[in-house]
Order: C-alpha cells, then structure tokens, then sequence
C-alpha cells in the first residue's frame, strides 16, 4: 500500500508496525526529530528536544533512528537476536512527544507511535519491556496499581477532607485522582489541594475511592497492550455507571488515558462523562467568577509544561492563566515551551527503567529554569513533580518545585 | 526476487582497529550494534540507497561509528584509518550523500558531540563552529548580537554549517549574500592522511580571522564544495552581516498545537514578515514574463532574496500530504510566481524606496501582487514563508513521498527554460512518478537568483514511493537522463557544489574535465590510503578501474541517448 491509497482507518491499540511500512521507509532523515522547531530556537544551548539524542548522541535514540530500525525489523534486515540492545533504545525514550510533533509538521509521519507500537510488538514477542517495567505491570495486575501497594490504602489521601466516596453518594464530578498522588504520601497534598479548590469552587466533587484502578497509562505507554486494553474496559464501565457528568483528573497520564488512549481501542464504548484537566476546570472556575483570589503571594515563578498535559494534550493556557490570575506572581518562561517544552526525563517509562538518564534530563530542565531567574518551577504532574524535585533534592540549585495547586491553595486560605 | 527473509549483515572492523578507536573515545563513544549501524546506513534523498535497501545490499552497513569530541580525537581517528586502510565516512545529520557503499568495512564519524559555537566575534562580524552547529543555533545567538549568517538554507535551519561546506549552501537570501561557500572565513581540517590544515588569516599565528584566501594559494577555495573527499572540517569560522530584525522571533498568534491539532493551518501562520522586512508574493501570466521580470529586479540591486518556488509551495505550506496532493491537482498557487524579500539594513526608507522599484519593475514587466484583492486564499496559505524565508523552519517539508534524484542545474536566467523543456521531454520518455509534481513542465521549476542574478539555481524533483523499488527505478532514469542532458545542453553543472560526484564526474567530462583531473590528482596527494569519503566526488585510478563495467555500459547507453559520444573506460 502506498501514501496515497487510501488506508482503512484502524486505531491506534490495533495497528501493527505493517501500518507503518510508509512511513518508515519515507523518513527524510531531516532530524527535526532532535531540534527545536525553527521558529522557536532561542538559544544554541537549548535548541534541542529529544533528551535521550542530547545525552547519549547516537542515532537510534532519536525518532529517526526508531523509524529506521523499525523499517529494518519489519523488512526482516535484522532480528531480535541480532540487536538485542534496541530494547534499552526503545525505553530510554520519555514518549513525550517532541519528536511526532515536529514530524507531523514537516513529514506528516509519527515516530512516537511507531516507537510505542514497536514497543508493544517487543512485548508481545516476549522481548520487552525493561526488568524494571515488568514489576510494574506485575504490580497493576495484582494491585491495580504500579506502585505494589494495597487497594486498602488507595484513599487515605482523602481521609480528612471530607470528600463524597461517588460509590456511596452521587456526584456530579469524579475526581479521578490517579496512582501516583494516592500512594505516594509526599504528593498527597497535591491530590488534597486539587480536591479541596475545586470544592471550594463549588463543584459537587466525589471520588472512587478504593474502587479507582489505574487508569493503564503506564501500560499504554510500555507497550503492554493486553493488559492495557483489560484496564481500559474495566474502567469504562466504572466511569459510565458511575453516574458522573465530568470527569476531572489532575495527572497528565490519566488525562491523556481518559481523554485520547481509550478512544484509540476498539469495540470499547465511549467515555459519557465529560473529561477535564484540573487545571482547566480551575481556571473556568476562576474565569467565571467561581473562585475568588483574596491573597498575595511574590514569587518569580517558571511554568514546566508537563508533555502529555501539553504536547500531547493541547492544555497549555489554563495554567499559565491561574499562575497570572494570583496577585503577586510573576511568571518568567523558559526558552522551551508549550508544544517545544523540554521533558523532565520521568515520562513513558524512562524513570523506572533508567533512573540516571531521568535525572540527567531533569537536571537540564533545572538549568534552563534557573536562567529565567526563577525561584520556583511550578507544574501540574506527579511525575515532573517525583523526577525533578528528586534531582532538585540532589543538588544545590537554591530552586524549587511546587504543583499548580501548591501556589493557588496559599491565596485561597483554606 | 529479494529473499524477503534474508538478513542484512555487516562486516565488522578488526578487533586491532577496534580497540585503537575505543582508545581514542573511550568505550562510550563507539557502536558497532548491529541497530545502531542501521540508522547510519539510509538516506533520504538518494534513490540508490533505498535500491540497496530493497535489495538487502550489506554494503550499505557500515562497520562501525565512532564519535569524537574534538579535533585532536578527529585526527587520531583518521590516522588509524590511515594506518589499517579503513575507509570512512564523516557524519553529520546524514541527509545527502552519506551513505556507506563500500565492500570494505566501513567508519561513520559522526559529529553529534562537537556541537558548540566556539566564538561569536561581534567586531570583526564572524563566527567560528564546531562541525555540529546547525543554522538555528547560529541565527539565535547572532541575533542577539545584531547579527546574522547572512542565509537560510534551502533545507532546513538544522543543516550544519560545516557540512554545508561540502557543498555550497544555497540560501533563501542568495541574492544579496550569495551562496554560503562565499560566507566562509576559514576551516580546519583534518585532510585525509591526519594532517591538519587551517586555511586563511587563521593560519598566521594571532592574526585572526578576516580573510579567506590564502597565505599563497586559495585553500579555502581549493577545498570548498568537496563533498567530503578531501577531509573533514572540524571547526569553521563563517561570516556574519548586520541584522536589523528582534533579537528573537515573535510567536505564532494562534498559538501552539498539540499532537492531536498539529496539522491546523492556524499554526503554521507565522506573524506579518519580521519587523524592518518585506515578503512581496507575485504572480505572472507566463513563464516568459515571470523570468524578465526576476533578472529586472534581480539586476536593480534591490532585495536580498528573490527565488521562485513554483508547485514546491504545496509542499511547503501543505500541512498533510494529502492536502499537498489536493493543491496540485487543483492548482492551488499560481503557475509563475516568485517571492522578493525585501530588508531594511541601511535606512528606515530602504524598504520603501526598494518598494517603489519593486513595483515599477512589475508595472513595466507585466505581474500582479498577491495581497487582499488579489488571490487572498493564496497569499493566507504562503504565511509559513513569512518565517522560512529569513529562518527556514518547514523547508524540505517532506508533505509529499520522498525525494529523489533532482535536477538542480545552475545558469544563466533563460537557462530555466532549457531546464523546463528538458524535464518536459523526461517526463514524456519516463512517465510521471508523482501526480504531485510537474517539476517545471508546465509551471515553475524552483528558480533562485543568487548572486544578483548573475546565475541561478532550477530544480525539478521525483517523488518516488520509497516502498516500491520500480519506482524508484524510474527516478533513478530521470536522475541519469539529467545528469546527460544537462551538460549537453551547456548548463552549468548539477549539484550546488559546482562539480559532480561519482559516477557523474567520470562519466560526463563535459561537465569539468579540469575539475575531475584536479581532484583526481589532489586526492592522490592528500589522500594516499584512500580512505576519505570513498566514490564520493572523485574516484581514484582504482576505484575507476575496479567501479562495475556494466553501469559504465548503462550510462554510456544513456550518454548516446543524448547524442554524447561514450566515455572511454
């Protein structure tokens, strides 16, 4: 088959490298792959965008260099065998997208989702994913949760703020909380400041409590596509009959899920609820007169995009416009931003399986955070939050980090 | 029939030479991975390697890439080739003619790791780079300075500079800079045989960089546009010009797209030109009137980029291939166009005075302004030039299959139509790889007007599906038939870097016979071993000899289809 016959429209969870065949033999090599967008480039030190390229300089971590291995695999030019160190280069990539997002542009060809669906072929061939990753869809299996912790502890986030339990009591909106902020205790406060502004706001706010599953994001993203597909359709069904209008979630992972990755399978029922980012139901809220902002708090303050809120998910205004909306902020941006936003590095896996690499490339973000004057990093995902507060944890920057909710909440006085 | 099956399996170097390049870099730094080999080893605009592909060629593997961190390593590297006679292959992005052919085992150095701007010296208005520095990166710290390079290229703001070197980087902005191998200060090299040569003012202890030619005979010029052949550039000091626009360059008004939005037209308008420049669109009747009129204005002295790009507008400001497809089918932009980039450098009145010339030239010579009136649609669909053509970002746009085997003769201005008839006559012989481009025939061939119009630069392209070797056959037919005609018909020679590369130097003499003598001669002095950049520009006695008998006999049948008498080999 070739461009411009036209293809069968196939979702993204069926599609096989075969439905790529185009589009890895028509790489340019062009390398937009690697580099800022043009018209964005500001400075020569942070005119690139793929941080696994940037650390280690070889082609195939770069999108190009999976476009071309990939077309080598599926034309039978080599086997796994012969290449067994391709796994590491598939999962040292963050999937955060700024690779696909300059090839649309320029080549109209997709090399993140040619990295994630050879990622799901190496799965299912037994050769992936990473030792590491393994655990983790051990741990979703049996915990529905990555982090191997009971279900038993999946609200103790939520015990003393006074929040409906939706399987108990009606709501009209889920706060669909996610993993990471329910298990780990440092980002409780984050999962609790969400809950309570939007409370505050006046939304009739309930959650799923111990019934939440992980939504399979991490899943989706390793290559794990059976068990993400299982995830997917239990949820569904959850989220349809749990008789919520809007569904509102303040992890980036979970929002692409919800919002994008399900509509990706097939044969699965729509999502009925609306789905939301917290950050743009907050600043409806505050836009509509909601949500009052009595306080002042000065801080200079640079906003990370986190990719899959941003570049994967188009939300880079809302919380731009609640970091302007609080009097006294001062908000400086970087030279990477938006849809050119350099990754923390904790994305699709890299942070579990290469820990240093994720730390390198926070420690990049930090630098060029710190050339805007910044005090603060601010940002709106547990594992931005996790990958650069921990590199920030390790060094002596002087910066810190700090959710969204984080600098709201402290105006609010609540 | 290909063995679907079959593995393509690469030679590897021997474990002395190995380990004398680990010793070198450090273990971090070389890969002889079968997978990381691969993604050294295809190319995107040369259809013999994709034939190669198809035909699960090992020779298209290299052995081995090594990455070095400075010269000092460059030249080690390079002596050890020397040494055990490895052949190798300097590396950058690898979009052109990089790829490994060898039945030796083969080297990629690749230059990702010495990527910094050495120097910016603001008083003397130049630049000195590392051979991995892009445009982009150029652009964006000279503009803070006041200053620019003086030209974007045809590709993209990524190419390297060096790499460019090799050939003669042709710009948006031609008109008024002239090509990029006319920008260059100095480089140092390290020739073929490990010997490092620095040329120009450079090379007189602390004289400094201001001069290009000489001491003694012009090396700069002697190496320019070598495609490699005659060593590798591992720092280059280029030009810089006064530059009169922001310090940076303003955001797009619709902001920005996401993954799942990315191919909304809204995000690829850029905002009006930048500020103290001018981007007039305009469209003539025919062929005859577009081209007086680009050597009136070109000749005037106004402007400082005036090029034609013809249907490569579909490709450019296509957002989907299959808007791009939509566009030519329906003729979307204008047959005969080109654009003039007008620039305020001197005065506040300069853009306007160059105005009134502008439009008095049109008046006279016949054309008609996009602009509000006049084919609004069209000039909304050209806004991403309002950035590409000072700082080419969607250049080399790929909304199209790939490219392959292009015409890119230089000449004179009526040459375009020596060029346009000749395509015609190919198309009518090969058949159309593309619906999507006529290449010239019957509209524009992409014309530049470099150097004041003194010359120009047309290009008429295949578009092969990359996935069908047939096609990419017939390409390859257009590609050969062209590398003939051209010369036969007494253009200036194919390629922006003025002379050929192999096969075609040896098989069309009419093209530069002192050229391929020279270079031949200067290869065997520099490069002894012969191990730089194999078959690229020039082939040695050897390589000539030993290069198949059967493709000379095709290309001699080729030569005789354009009544050209047969090389002798």
């Amino acid at each position: 088959m070739t461009y411009y016959e036209k293809k069968p429209e196939k979702k993204f969870f069926e599609k096989t490298l075969d439905d790529y065949r185009d589009s890895v033999w028509g790489c340019a090599r062009c390398n937009w792959c690697q580099n800022q967008w043009g018209w964005n480039v500001k400075s020569a030190e942070f005119s690139e965008i793929c941080p696994a390229f940037h650390e280690y300089r070889i082609f195939p971590y770069s999108g190009m260099g999976k476009m071309h291995m990939a077309r080598a695999l599926l034309e039978g030019d080599f086997s796994y065998e012969d290449a067994p160190e391709m796994v590491q280069f598939l999962y040292t990539c963050t999937t955060c997208g700024a690779c696909e997002m300059n090839c649309q542009r320029i080549q109209d060809k997709e090399p993140l989702q040619v990295n994630e669906t050879l990622r799901a072929k190496f799965v299912s061939d037994g050769i992936g994913p990473m030792p590491e990753h393994k655990r983790l869809i051990k741990s979703v299996k049996n915990y529905d949760n990555p982090w191997m912790q009971p279900r038993a502890q999946r609200d103790r986030w939520a015990r003393k703020i006074g929040i409906k339990d939706i399987s108990k009591e009606k709501a009209d909106t889920l706060y669909f909380v996610g993993c990471t902020s329910s298990f780990d205790n440092t980002l409780w406060k984050v999962a609790q400041n969400t809950a309570k502004i939007m409370m505050h706001g006046g939304a009739d706010l309930g959650i799923l409590g111990k019934n939440e599953n992980c939504c399979g994001s991490p899943l989706a993203r390793i290559g794990d596509r059976e068990t993400f597909v299982q995830i997917a359709k239990k949820n569904i069904e959850l989220l349809n009959t749990c008789g919520a209008k809007e569904i509102v979630t303040f992890c980036p992972g979970c929002y692409r899920a919800l919002m994008h990755d399900y509509k990706e399978i097939p044969g699965v029922p729509p999502l009925e609820a609306k789905v939301y980012h917290s950050a743009e139901y907050i600043d409806s809220m505050i836009q509509e007169g909601k949500i009052k902002i009595p306080g002042e708090l000065k801080k200079r303050v640079t906003w990370h995009d986190p990719c899959h809120l941003g570049r994967h998910c188009g939300i880079y205004e809302p919380p731009r416009n609640i970091l302007k909306a609080i009097p006294g902020i001062e908000l400086v941006e970087m030279e990477r931003i938006k849809d050119q936003s350099w990754c923390c590095g904790g994305g699709g896996g890299a942070r579990t399986a290469f820990m240093e690499f994720a730390q390198k490339t926070a420690h990049k973000r930090i630098s060029e955070a710190q050339k805007t004057g910044a005090q603060a990093i601010v940002t709106s995902c547990p594992f931005c939050e996790q990958n650069i507060g921990d590199a920030l944890n390790k060094s002596d920057d002087g910066m810190e980090i700090y959710d969204l909710t984080d600098m709201l909440i402290r105006v609010l006085d609540l | 029939m290909t063995d679907k099956k079959k593995k393509v399996i690469q030679k590897k170097l021997p474990r002395e030479v190995y380990n004398a390049l680990k010793n070198v870099v450090g273990e971090q730094w070389i890969y002889e991975q079968r997978s990381v080999v691969e993604t050294y080893s295809k190319l995107s605009i040369e259809g013999g390697s994709f034939i190669k592909k198809h035909d699960k060629d090992p020779h298209v593997l290299p052995a081995c890439v090594v990455l070095p961190s400075s010269t000092k390593e460059t030249q080690a590297i390079v002596k050890i080739c020397n040494r055990y006679q490895v052949p190798f292959i300097p590396f950058t992005n690898g979009q052109v003619f990089c790829n490994p052919t060898n039945e030796q085992p083969t080297l990629i150095i690749h230059f990702s790791r010495m990527n910094s701007i050495i120097r910016i010296d603001t008083q003397n208005m130049c630049a000195t780079l590392e051979p991995y520095v892009d445009y982009g990166q150029l652009q964006a710290e000279a503009m803070k300075r006041g200053l620019w390079n003086g030209g974007t290229p045809l590709a993209t703001t990524i190419c390297k500079l060096a790499s460019q070197f090799a050939f003669a980087g042709l710009w948006q902005t031609d008109l008024k800079y002239g090509l990029f191998s006319r920008n260059i200060v100095s480089v140092k090299m390290v020739l073929p045989d490990g010997e490092i040569l620095t040329t120009g003012s450079r090379s007189i202890s602390r004289a400094g960089d201001f001069w290009e030619y000489g001491p003694g005979p012009d090396l700069l010029g002697l190496q320019r546009s070598g495609l490699g052949t005659n060593g590798i550039v591992t720092e280059i000091t280029v030009k810089l010009h006064a530059w009169v626009g922001d310090e940076t360059f303003p955001d797009i008004p619709a902001g920005r797209p996401s993954l799942f939005d990315v191919h909304d037209a809204k995000y690829d308008n850029p905002p009006a030109p930048l500020k103290n420049h001018k981007l007039f669109w305009i469209e003539f009747e025919n062929f005859e009137t577009q081209i007086k009129a680009m050597r009136e204005i070109a000749h005037s002295g106004i402007a400082i980029g005036l090029n034609a790009p013809g249907v490569y507008s579909a490709f450019y400001c296509s957002q989907t291939q299959a808007m791009t497809v939509e566009r030519c089918e329906k003729k979307f932009f204008p047959d005969w166009n080109c654009y003039v980039i007008l620039a305020g450098t001197t005065s506040e009145k300069q853009i306007s005075y160059e105005e009134k010339v502008l439009r008095q030239i049109i008046d006279e010579v016949g054309g008609t302004f996009l602009s509000e009136t006049h084919k609004p649609e069209v000039l909304e669909a050209l806004k991403p030039w309002n950035y590409d053509c000072i700082r080419h970002s969607t250049g080399y746009r790929m909304n199209r299959k790939f490219y392959a085997n292009a015409w890119l003769p230089v000449g004179p201005l009526d040459s375009a139509f020596i060029c346009q008839r000749e395509w015609q006559k190919a198309l009518d012989m090969f058949g159309e790889c593309d619906i999507t481009d006529r290449g010239g025939a019957d509209d524009t061939p992409f014309v530049y007007a470099l150097q004041r119009g003194h010359f120009c630069l047309f290009e008429t392209d295949n578009y092969p599906d990359p996935v069908l070797p047939d096609d990419i056959r017939k390409a390859q037919g257009y590609g050969l038939y062209g590398a003939f005609t051209i010369p036969k018909n007494d253009m200036g020679p194919m390629l922006m870097a003025f002379t050929n590369v192999e096969p075609f130097t040896s098989m069309t003499p009419e093209a530069g016979p002192n050229c391929k003598i020279l270079m031949r001669k200067l290869r065997k002095v520099f490069d002894p071993n012969s191990v730089a950049a194999p078959g690229r520009q020039v082939f040695t006695e050897d390589e000539w000899q030993q290069f198949p008998t059967e493709i000379k006999e095709a290309l001699n049948k080729m030569r005789s289809l354009n009544d050209m008498p047969p090389v002798e080999y």
